[in-house]
């Protein structure tokens, strides 16, 4: 009787949802969308709107990067192909963006599967590789291919107010949108993050060999993971290209859109769901900021923004929120101990 | 009842597995002893499906389960543990034995359930919230052997599990061992600690250059001629 009381006291402490770290999260986030909303200033809510898209492609990069730790360099791809399917299919067709997010998103799932097909079973740098030059194929693709997608020159879209377009006056909407994108992706890894599918991914970062020998298809979990996450980044890809209203190879599969969702989950925190909206709430303003204020030397605030991030990994390699999140279990953890000793 | 039959593995020109034949009892100890090079492990690879064998049959219940990956072994209810300790150090303890739980059941709740009735098994109930590579070593092999447990296991193979270990951990590991035997579990051990396989076994399995050398129960094997002039050499006369 005892023992079975004793059960159920740390099953309630394990799901316990007013978790330090929830509740931190939670008013993080509500304050995330006080702000811009606050804000008139179209410069500072362009920041959020930016970092709202990063952070949800970032957080949907994190399931397949930071869960599994399959460093995938060529998230960009997927982005892209969010981006040109449903610009495409507006400009060339007239399908709304909101049937063209969902057609971007399931052809990037279909280009999940077969690189995960091809590459997930081997073990090593396959997938890494085989990430990196699927984009540079895409990249060379969209550039060439200019009967369908305006090669170079890019895709300017015009400006048609309307919900259907999904173009709005103003910023509030897009700001409205993007958290919403944001939120939804967050909230995703935060539930597969207690389900078998997520612990599944973490045990396979951890070891696959042991992970295979507790029953694990380590393959096919992978495949699924990156499905998700190819899915989800996808949507960010196709959001951002309704924002922006224009879109070139250069820039949506470019290495470097890769790299930001890279450096925003490591230096929030992979593996943690709320590390990438830590992560790309520092960055994005950071390299904008930056960007402006060293404006008279060329190339000074890439030189301080890499520093910064040297430094970052350097000192809290767990990430700004992978170190929070450990201070606020480690508190938890001291309770509790506290408690039994009482008892 | 797991039954390899003829099991030849090569790596190459070097035969690590030559022609084994073993048999395990449903509930039986069984120890896999010889001197280092074997093939003892290489035979527990092929067993639990991370090696493909080169030739012969591995059955398990009259179920051929040769060259399986794998996961798909441990579906089938052969579980094992490793030579060094392989925890998601990541994850808490009860975490790691969940994921062996979630083997069985798709419900997060249900392996709670059963990471902490195999921990109250195994005594490491304690620990459950530790991060489990911050283990001791004898912590991290008590998890693993809960890890598998978890995973709800006809068998168990346990490869040098209690290598490293000290006397009193090396008796804390045999009690637990038993009491997971006693439960129906089979268990096929390798191990070096001789006076730990001699008391712990039912039967002892002698392996020498990837083939059989002598079987038997302990007190026998432990007589054997040629099982001495394998560890020890060729005795002198007055040896």
């Amino acid at each position: 009787m005892k023992i079975s009381s004793n059960n159920n006291n740390s099953l309630f402490k394990y799901n316990n949802i007013l978790s330090h770290s929830n509740v931190f999260e939670f008013v993080f986030i509500i304050g995330l969308i006080a702000l811009p909303m606050l804000i008139s200033n179209s410069y500072y809510r362009d920041w959020f709107v930016m970092a709202f898209i990063m952070a949800g492609a970032s957080c949907a990069w994190n399931i397949i990067g930071g869960y599994a730790g399959m460093l995938s360099i060529g998230h960009a791809a997927f982005f892209g192909i969010g981006a040109y399917t449903s610009t495409l299919l507006y400009v060339r067709v007239g399908i709304s963006p909101w049937l063209g997010l969902i057609a971007g998103a399931l052809l990037s799932t279909i280009a999940a599967i077969v690189i995960g097909r091809a590459t997930l079973r081997l073990k090593g740098t396959f997938f890494v590789l085989v990430t990196i030059a699927f984009c540079e194929v895409l990249r060379f693709t969209a550039i060439g291919w200019r009967s369908l997608t305006f090669g170079s020159m890019g895709i300017t879209l015009v400006f048609k107010k309307n919900f259907f377009n999904m173009m709005w006056q103003g910023k509030t909407a897009y700001v409205l949108l993007t958290f919403g994108y944001l939120v939804f992706v967050y909230v995703f890894n935060k539930i597969i993050e207690k389900k078998k599918f997520g612990y599944y991914l973490v045990a396979i970062r951890e070891d696959q060999d042991a992970a295979c020998a507790c029953g694990i298809p380590a393959a096919k979990i992978k495949t699924i993971g990156l499905m998700i996450s190819a899915f989800l980044t996808s949507i960010g890809g196709s959001i951002y290209a309704q924002y922006v209203m224009y879109i070139e190879p250069d820039v949506v599969f470019d290495i470097m859109i890769s790299v930001q969702l890279i450096l925003i989950g490591i230096l929030g925190g992979k593996g943690k769901a709320f590390g990438p909206i830590m992560g790309a709430i520092i960055i994005i303003p950071l390299s904008s900021f930056l960007r402006g204020s060293l404006a008279n030397l060329s190339g000074l605030h890439g030189f301080v923004y890499g520093v910064a991030l040297v430094l970052v990994i350097i000192f809290i390699p767990e990430g700004v929120y992978g170190r929070l999140y450990r201070f606020f279990n480690k508190n938890k953890k001291n309770i509790k101990n506290h408690v039994e000793g009482v008892m | 009842m797991i039954e390899v039959v003829n099991v030849t593995k090569r790596f190459g020109g070097l035969v690590a597995v030559n022609k084994m034949n073993i048999v395990v009892e449903k509930s039986e100890i069984l120890g896999l002893i010889g001197p280092n090079g074997a093939g003892k492990t290489t035979l527990f690879n092929c067993i639990a499906g991370y090696f493909k064998v080169d030739d012969g049959l591995i059955k398990l219940d009259k179920k051929n389960i040769t060259n399986l990956s794998s996961e798909e072994i441990c579906k089938n209810g052969i579980a094992r543990t490793f030579q060094a300790a392989k925890p998601f150090g990541d994850l808490t303890v009860r975490e790691n034995i969940m994921v062996g739980a979630f083997n069985h059941t798709r419900k997060t709740k249900h392996a709670i359930e059963e990471a902490e009735s195999c921990m109250e098994i195994t005594g490491i109930s304690h620990l459950a919230n530790d991060t489990s590579k911050d283990l001791t070593l004898c912590d991290k092999k008590k998890m693993e052997i809960c890890r598998a447990l978890a995973t709800k296991p006809k068998y168990i193979l346990f490869d040098e599990v209690m290598a490293g270990l000290n006397p009193t951990e090396v008796q804390e590991i045999i009690i637990l061992l038993r009491k997971l035997n006693s439960s129906g579990i089979g268990l096929v051990i390798i191990e070096h600690i001789m006076s730990a396989i001699m008391s712990i076994s039912h039967r002892i399995i002698v392996m020498q250059d990837g083939a059989l050398l002598a079987e038997g129960d302990p007190s026998y094997i432990a007589s054997h001629p040629s099982v001495i002039e394998a560890y020890l050499g060729k005795g002198k006369e007055y040896a």
